[in-house]
């Protein structure tokens, strides 16, 4: 078992100096909120992070959840920890203060959400589900419904799930079958979803489901799907659960990872039918869901950042206390000392920093694009926030696989047994580069619709911007080879995305067969990017006698290590990218 | 009755503090700052009196530099409903503290004062006695169970070799151990709230206090470490040498 | 100018503690007197008149003192103590409990917790836990102390004949009255004074796994202690804590068995004079500082120590 420390200094180092909290919050209306509030927020959401949720997190994974005649029963402990939790307000932040939530900025919350995936992941996901479901409802849906449901799942009172895989509609929503039948102010639902996450079970007295379901006249693909809210205990008329609805949890799935994290496979209208109620337009379902995307990607983006951070803490205290070295005096030392240990400790520590300052920066475009008053700003805005999430999700997910496994690395023998909580994070983070689109989807959405579909414009934005921080760092002294570093990892990112440009219309299959090349390199990139503004500041604020001295001293190294032992990654995405689909598309089926 | 809570902004219970290489100090340089522990305890009895009834207002009290107005709103996140800073440059010695909080005892009286027992950087363990002896008043220290009966208060304090009660006259002092009470999280919307809430700010001259040194810190070292030693094999061989080695059998 | 130590007495017996305060206070100065404040505490005045470089104790025997009620004790000790160079205490809840009130009637600063005298008015301690170590200078005329007993050698209880002079004055505040008590019974020595500790974490389980450590502590006639861990845990008392937030000790010989070490737990048993450690786990961090690591099951190896001694 390993403790989880919030590392607060970086987490306000990034929205401090990378985001510019206070001005994010000045110029978008977010009256009242400052940094000094954020950090009071981030310290007691930490302690409780650290005491309660953390120390849940390796029973969770032993015992995992059981599925019982009352339904799914949640890992013991849980449900005193929800009910902390919620009654703690936490589940509140982003919510509009017309339903009881705080109206916190995004990337505020993204911060928040960050201590609570990485002190408990398995338990996380049931409020970031639940998250989602009140955005869905907030946006879509009609007055009496968000009067009768947010209230209640904004003070956590009761959970929220998104139902949209069925056992053949998975990547492909268009084949979903579930159907939904008028009946008088409802509708009556019927069919099976799976990979449920937080499906059923007994921490709260009412659980809310978002359902996407076919009406009976509905056009058959993409636009014939409609969204509902089914309740699993319909409300009376004071509004509090009364009669059981027709939908249950029918079984959970058996997981590599995210034990105490119920999967179910729920069950609609097994008798008459189950209960719902159509969220705002027919057949709009699927669009619904995708005005949810970008902040539901970013989300499981920052659960990579927060399992990383997580391995990196067990690996470092182990690399710390495991004496496996002899010194000439017979004394034995700690295996932090060897070389190879720190290579693979600096790589976790300087990719995880790259990896929060990106998902911070992502998380804050939400807020501005919301929220600029001006169209050109909330156009700019939008476009970013667009194009960074496959990065985001993609890029940070795939990265946080790595650190993992370099956590379980550092553990050596250690590290294959389970004891030492090396492992359960290594287990946790595989569904990461799954669930909410894979990483192909992710890097497919960053091709085509982020890249080509604009003709590059978003990208050439970014790199455009990029560029700003080339120079700013060729100029300082102590920073030139980063800034050549950083100017090659540009180039490479420029000749990506003009190479794609310029392919992807003669062969068809160039733009699939890079897709995930390209996402890395631009993944990288904005690693290097942030890192590099991340060593611009620190210095500022070393060369003015601001700050922690020991804190920044230490991000000037991790910003050369990324420079030195992750941005030249770029460079072989590139090379991979200009061979182009040759290759890949090569084999016949049978020669496989 | 009114309740005054005195609380301190000190290093994180989490820091391991390192001695500055000149040993004049320790070195708190921007290290992660926090509530005294025994301060949030102290915060936390206050809030469950008012909220049992027997207290009507907690007001929270901090001595230091503007800095300390974090600790106060975390008290007032607790459910303290308004603060007092009173502003000095450095941390003022224990009697320092003493005469300032008994001016503020003077303009606030209060029923009860609740302080944490010491502070987890000096270690010193007196403003509460002292405090009560400056204003006369009567004092429960260490205390594990605080009880208000009418115009006293019972409290059970923790000494050596068990626990003792004594009947206290109100107005007292109150100062707390670790198992009084476990100090709730602070919810979000109270942390939010918190920033409403009233802060005054005092300077010791407002207070008609002036400041005297008592002590002088001529050096600040880092304890001897303890080295590792040996491990034995087996019990037979760990008696050996106790018997034989350390002679202490 | 002499030197006044408050004696810790339970009214029938002197405790030790007052002992180390009488090494500490004799660095301090030459002339020692010894208070004896209490009720019916004749007995002890008389224990107090032999204690080696005592010249003169001082006998307060009034009701008012019987309960070492800090807000009378403390108008008592200020009155006595505006004629002498220092007045000392031990650390002991008492000492903790009543000092700090005379300092501030004296007005002057105290200097808590001692561990080394270096002059007559600068004194060592620790800050931080123990995590540091602070030299202090008094700047004040009167010199109030307490004495952390594990870090002064005791001073002989015989080999004295000081005169006792009974002192008249009987403060009552008024204002504090003792309800009740409710003391830990045991035969054992108490922890803070004992010359072996036998300590158990949360390793032992659960409360009646402590059988194992008493049983132990009774052979060597030592004292049984716990860590924080395992009074969270509820397995035995709080005043049974060793540690940061509990009692400090100081034996001869600390027993850790089945104990961690976490840091808070090390800063009350670090100056042991020989520390044996117990645990199955052999990365616990304990072995880091005990002087003979023994990685064992505990509940095998404790029964087995106890029975070969």
């Amino acid at each position: 078992m390993s403790d989880y420390k919030h590392p607060h200094q970086d987490a306000e180092f990034v929205l401090n100096e990378l985001v510019g909290f206070d001005d994010l919050c000045a110029a978008n209306g977010f009256d009242d909120i400052n940094f000094e509030l954020a950090s009071a927020i981030l310290t007691e959401a930490g302690k409780l992070g650290s005491e309660v949720l953390a120390p849940l997190n390796v029973i969770g994974d032993n015992q995992g959840v059981k599925l019982t005649e009352r339904g799914v029963e949640e890992t013991a402990g849980f449900k005193e920890a929800y009910q902390q939790f919620a009654e703690g307000g936490w589940s509140s932040l982003i919510a509009d203060e017309e339903y009881e939530g705080q109206g916190l900025p995004n990337v505020l919350c993204t911060a928040v959400n960050e201590i609570w995936q990485s002190a408990n992941m398995a338990f996380a996901l049931c409020p970031l589900l639940t998250q989602g479901a009140v955005e869905a409802i907030a946006h879509h849906g009609s007055e009496e419904l968000k009067q009768t449901y947010l209230p209640k799942m904004v003070s956590g009172e009761w959970t929220g799930t998104m139902n949209l895989t069925e056992p053949d509609a998975g990547t492909d929503l268009a084949a979903i079958k579930t159907r939904a039948i008028p009946n008088g102010d409802h509708y009556l639902i019927t069919g099976q979803k799976i990979f449920i996450t937080w499906g059923d079970h007994q921490m709260t007295d009412n659980t809310i489901h978002l359902v996407l379901a076919r009406l009976p006249d509905a056009p058959a693909g993409v636009k014939g799907i409609s969204l509902f809210v089914v309740p699993k205990f319909l409300l009376d008329a004071e509004g509090n659960p009364g009669v059981r609805n027709d939908v249950k949890c029918v079984s959970v799935e058996h997981k590599l990872g995210i034990h105490a994290s119920p999967t179910c496979v729920m069950s609609y209208g097994d008798k008459e039918g189950a209960i719902g109620y159509l969220v705002g337009e027919a057949n709009k379902g699927l669009a619904y869901m995708f005005t949810m995307m970008n902040c539901a990607r970013q989300g499981v983006g920052l659960q990579g950042v927060a399992i990383a951070e997580r391995s990196y803490q067990q690996a470092l205290d182990y690399a710390k206390e495991r004496l496996q070295g002899t010194n000439k005096d017979g004394s034995r030392f700690a295996i932090i000392k060897f070389p190879d240990v720190r290579r693979m400790l600096m790589q976790m520590k300087s990719a995880t920093e790259a990896m929060r300052a990106l998902a911070f920066v992502g998380a804050a475009e939400v807020d501005r694009a919301g929220r600029a008053q001006d169209e050109a700003d909330q156009r700019r805005h939008q476009a970013r926030l667009e194009l960074l999430t496959p990065i985001v999700k993609g890029w940070i997910t795939e990265l946080s696989q790595e650190i993992t496994y370099l956590g379980t690395q550092v553990n050596g023998g250690m590290g294959f047994i389970e004891e030492t909580g090396s492992a359960q994070h290594y287990r946790d983070a595989r569904i990461l580069t799954i669930y909410e689109g894979t990483t192909g989807i992710q890097a497919l959405d960053l091709v085509g619709r982020k890249t080509l579909l604009n003709k590059g414009e978003a990208l050439a934005e970014l790199l455009a911007e990029i560029e700003e921080t080339v120079v700013a760092l060729s100029k300082h002294e102590g920073f030139a080879e980063q800034g050549a570093a950083l100017r090659e990892a540009l180039e490479a990112g420029n000749n990506a995305r003009n190479w794609l440009l310029e392919n992807a219309a003669q062969d068809p299959a160039a733009a699939g067969a890079v897709s995930v090349h390209f996402m890395m390199l631009f993944g990288y990139l904005c690693g290097g990017w942030l890192m590099g503004q991340s060593a611009l500041r620190a210095q500022t604020l070393l060369d003015a006698g601001e700050g922690d001295p020991e804190y920044l001293k230490a991000k000037l190294v991790t910003a050369q290590f990324f420079s030195e032992h992750l941005l030249p990654r770029t460079k072989a995405s590139l090379e991979t990218i200009l061979k182009g689909s040759a290759s890949i598309m090569a084999l016949s089926e049978d020669q496989f | 009755m009114k309740v005054l809570v005195a609380v301190k902004r000190v290093i994180d219970y989490n820091v391991k503090v390192r001695v500055k290489p000149d040993n004049s100090d320790v070195d708190l340089a921007n290290v992660k700052m926090a509530l005294n522990p025994f301060c949030e305890i102290a915060v936390e009895e206050a809030v469950r009196l008012k909220e049992s009834g027997a207290a009507s207002e907690v007001v929270v009290v901090s001595i230091g530099p503007k800095a300390c107005q974090e600790q106060i709103r975390t008290a007032l996140a607790l459910g303290a409903d308004r603060g007092i800073q009173i502003e000095t440059e450095e941390l003022p010695e224990s009697l320092n503290v003493a005469k300032l909080l008994a001016k503020v005892v003077e303009e606030e009286q209060p029923g009860l004062v609740i302080l944490g027992k010491q502070s987890i950087d000096a270690d010193n363990n007196q403003t509460g006695q002292m405090l009560g002896a400056l204003l006369n008043r009567p004092q429960g220290t260490f205390a594990s169970e605080v009880k208000i009966d009418g115009d006293s208060v019972n409290v059970t304090r923790e000494v050596d070799g068990g626990l003792q009660t004594l009947n206290l006259k109100l107005p007292a002092i109150v100062t707390t151990d670790l198992r009084l009470n476990e100090p709730r999280y602070a919810k979000l919307p109270d942390i939010m709230k918190a920033k409403r809430k009233p802060l005054d700010v005092k300077t010791p001259a407002d207070l008609g206090v002036e400041l005297k040194n008592h002590t002088r810190l001529l050096k600040v070292s880092a304890p001897a470490e303890r080295q590792a030693g040996i491990r034995v094999a087996s019990v037979d061989e760990l008696i050996d040498k106790l018997k034989n080695e350390a002679k202490v059998l | 100018m002499a030197i006044l130590i408050i004696a810790e007495h339970d009214n029938s017996t002197l405790k030790s503690a007052t002992l180390n305060t009488v090494t500490a206070a004799c660095q301090m100065g030459d002339e020692l007197h010894l208070l004896v404040a209490g009720e019916g505490c004749a007995a002890v005045a008389e224990a107090a008149a032999s204690v080696a470089g005592v010249s003169k104790v001082l006998l307060a025997d009034n009701a008012a003192y019987g309960r070492q009620l800090a807000e009378n004790l403390s108008l008592l000790i200020a009155e006595l103590g505006k004629d002498y160079s220092h007045v000392v205490a031990p650390a002991t809840t008492t000492g903790k409990n009543v000092m700090p009130r005379v300092a501030a009637l004296l007005d002057v600063g105290q200097i808590s917790d001692i561990i080394a005298v270096e002059a007559a008015d600068t004194f060592q301690r620790p800050i931080y836990a123990g995590n540091a170590i602070a030299t202090v200078q008094s700047l004040d005329s009167i010199k109030v102390i307490t004495v952390r007993g594990t870090a002064f050698d005791a001073a002989a209880s015989t080999g004295s004949s000081a005169s006792v002079d009974s002192v008249s004055p009987a403060h009552d505040a008024g204002t504090s009255a003792f309800v009740s008590e409710e003391m830990a019974k045991s035969d054992r020595p108490e922890l803070t004074a004992a010359s072996v500790v036998v300590s158990g974490g949360r390793g032992l389980g659960n409360g009646e796994n402590f059988a194992l450590l008493e049983s132990l502590a009774d052979k060597l006639g030592g004292a049984v202690g716990a860590s924080r861990a395992a009074v969270d845990a509820g397995f035995v008392p709080n005043d049974m804590q060793v540690g940061q937030t509990g009692k400090i000790v100081a034996p001869d010989i600390y027993f850790a068995v089945g104990i961690s070490g976490a840091i808070q737990h090390l800063a009350g048993m670090k100056d042991s004079k020989v520390i044996v450690a117990i645990n199955k786990d052999e990365e616990a961090p304990i072995f880091q500082v005990a002087d003979y690591s023994l990685v064992a099951d505990l509940f095998e190896a404790v029964p087995e120590l106890e029975s070969k001694l």
